[in-house]
């Protein structure tokens, strides 16, 4: 380099220095301090500010509706893994192997899901499910199933469902373009030596496609288990509140309404720090199964 | 068998294009109708056209005003975040070193850390520094929330400028700050769209910082606008309304993505390759 050694220095400063530093002031500092505030009782004005250690994790502990709302989360992980990754990779396939003339127009069409804003999202499926003016319940009559009329996220059983669905609807367009950038990258001789073998298109996929694809689909599965942890409650504030009851509530939704709402802002913090915990161990553990998978081929 | 198997694979496209356009027109159609038709005719095209319900949403719920809003804060978040991202994808990919790699890791571990861990203190962070109900203090927000990201798709396309070009250009004597904005911004243009309109999407579609972030209605971004819109609408009945004011949310993106989706495959593939 022609440069000399203080030019290069105050020009990697200009580089990195300002945006470090926001990015510690914005992001690290809300993120340790989270961790901090969840060890005290806080109403939001510093002069009640309470320093009780342990006492939220306690009191999480033996809250039963932050164990409904993990067990809420873990529905929507589940749910939208299976549901997201078998229509996407579904949807894949047969956009990039199975040369159909209009591919272009579904793969747009499919992603439109993804750009709109969730509050839109959440906003229109409430009232597609909304018992007066929605269009599922007026469909059900019209084809004669009134007994399946039920005001759906108004009913503790079907609540759940019913906020799955959109996050399904919304995720699909993402996924199914991830995967078809790994399905077009593999080589087509595969295929073609496959087919002389006389492997079916069944045993092609199974034998081909999906073991050369792993790495966007273990991304992809792990991609939607964050995001689902992470970001679920947002369909859920807007849908439902988490109502009826507690039955939809997860763990954001739940942390919202707590600090938010209620301005019990240590304990917020503490399910703060309890959402981070449970998203590393899950993301662990499917890394470490999606492993696995992979060693057998 | 082809031509079975042909039909067979589009029954399921057909069916998922129908369920992922058939909300969407029946949120359009109901922006047009009154409440009446809503509820007496889900499912028929609008009797008129008009557009009383887009006004009364532009003007009576404040939706005009939101719009404006959330364009100020996606206009400036999308920039703030390149004017932070770039210098630093630059740094992190040309010098190679313990500490860069450090920092890199650093941006990307945070990406996966539940950005709802930091609401509460970032709240009094921004009330002490006296930057609540302010839309540059949310841009700024924003942009550096998604710093990680950018930098992260960014790196991937700097690192294909061939560094030939950046030699020949110190030989000419020009300075580090040249090359990085004459030489190398320039040639990761396509690198810099993808991002650019991924951010933008997301910021015109945020919700929840801004919620909390936010506090009088003036100020509000459409997220927030929209789930008042909500309430006020199941409070007086109007429907046509709600609708209309999804569609004037949803609309200037599904413009936008369709004229630039081109730049997000072509980005998320060779992001993908690297």
């Amino acid at each position: 380099m022609a440069f000399s050694a203080k030019q290069k220095y105050l020009f990697l400063a200009f580089c990195l220095l300002p945006t470090f530093i926001l990015f510690l002031i914005f992001t690290v500092y809300p993120m340790l301090g989270g961790l901090y505030y969840s060890f005290f009782e806080w109403s939001g004005t510093s002069a009640n500010k309470t320093f009780i250690g342990l006492e939220n994790y306690i009191r999480l502990w033996n809250d039963s509706i932050i164990k409904k709302a993990i067990f809420n989360d873990f529905f929507f992980v589940f749910v939208k893994v299976l549901g997201i990754m078998m229509l996407s990779l579904f949807f894949a396939v047969a956009l990039t192997q199975l040369r159909i003339k209009e591919a272009p127009f579904y793969r747009i069409v499919f992603f439109f899901p993804n750009i709109m804003s969730v509050v839109v999202i959440g906003i229109l499926w409430q009232f597609i499910y909304d018992p007066n003016i929605g269009i599922v319940n007026s469909f059900l009559n019209q084809v004669g199933l009134t007994e399946w009329v039920r005001p759906w996220l108004g009913d503790k059983t079907w609540v759940l469902p019913s906020i799955a669905i959109p996050a399904i609807w919304a995720g699909i367009g993402l996924f199914m373009l991830l995967l078809m950038g790994g399905i077009s990258s593999v080589p087509k001789s595969l295929y073609e030596a496959a087919e002389i073998d006389g492997a079916s298109e069944w045993q092609q996929f199974w034998h081909i496609t999906v073991p050369l694809i792993w790495p966007q689909i273990k991304t992809s599965i792990l991609y939607i288990i964050i995001t689902s942890l992470n970001g679920s409650f947002v369909l859920v504030q807007v849908m439902t509140g988490g109502g009826p009851g507690s039955s939809s509530e997860v763990m954001g939704s739940y942390l919202y309404q707590r600090a938010f709402e209620d301005f019990q802002f240590g304990y917020g913090a503490a399910i703060g720090v309890l959402i981070l915990v449970v998203s590393l161990i899950t993301v662990l553990i499917s890394q470490f199964i999606l492993k696995k998978e992979k060693v057998e081929y | 068998m082809k031509i079975i198997s042909q039909i067979l694979v589009r029954i399921p496209l057909i069916l998922w294009a129908f369920v992922v356009v058939f909300p969407l027109v029946w949120m359009f159609m109901g922006a047009f109708k009154s409440n009446a038709e809503i509820f007496t005719s889900p499912w028929a095209l609008p009797q008129t056209f008009n557009f009383s319900n887009f006004e009364s949403a532009w003007n009576d719920y404040n939706i005009g005003r939101a719009f404006l809003n959330s364009f100020f804060v996606t206009v400036l978040g999308s920039l703030l975040t390149l004017f932070l991202s770039i210098p630093t994808a630059y740094a992190l990919e040309r010098i190679r070193s313990k500490l860069g790699e450090v920092l890199i890791n650093v941006y990307l571990a945070s990406m996966m850390i539940p950005a709802v861990l930091g609401w509460i203190p970032l709240f009094f962070l921004l009330m002490k520094f006296n930057l609540l109900d302010n839309l540059w203090a949310l841009s700024l927000v924003y942009a550096i929330s998604h710093v990680p990201f950018t930098i992260f798709i960014l790196i991937g396309f700097i690192g294909n400028v061939p560094k030939e070009l950046e030699e020949a250009a110190i030989v000419d004597g020009m300075s580090p700050y040249g090359i990085l904005f004459k030489i190398v911004s320039p040639l990761i243009k396509s690198g810099i769209m993808t991002v650019t309109i991924l951010n933008a999407i997301s910021y015109w579609n945020e919700f929840f910082m801004a919620l909390i972030l936010l506090q009088t209605e003036s100020k509000n971004t459409l997220g927030v606008a929209m789930n008042l819109l909500k309430v006020d609408a199941q409070y007086d009945s109007a429907w046509g309304v709600l609708f209309a004011g999804l569609c004037i949310a949803v609309i200037p993106v599904i413009i936008f993505y369709t004229i630039f989706q081109r730049h997000i495959v072509k980005g998320m593939t060779e992001g993908a390759i690297k």
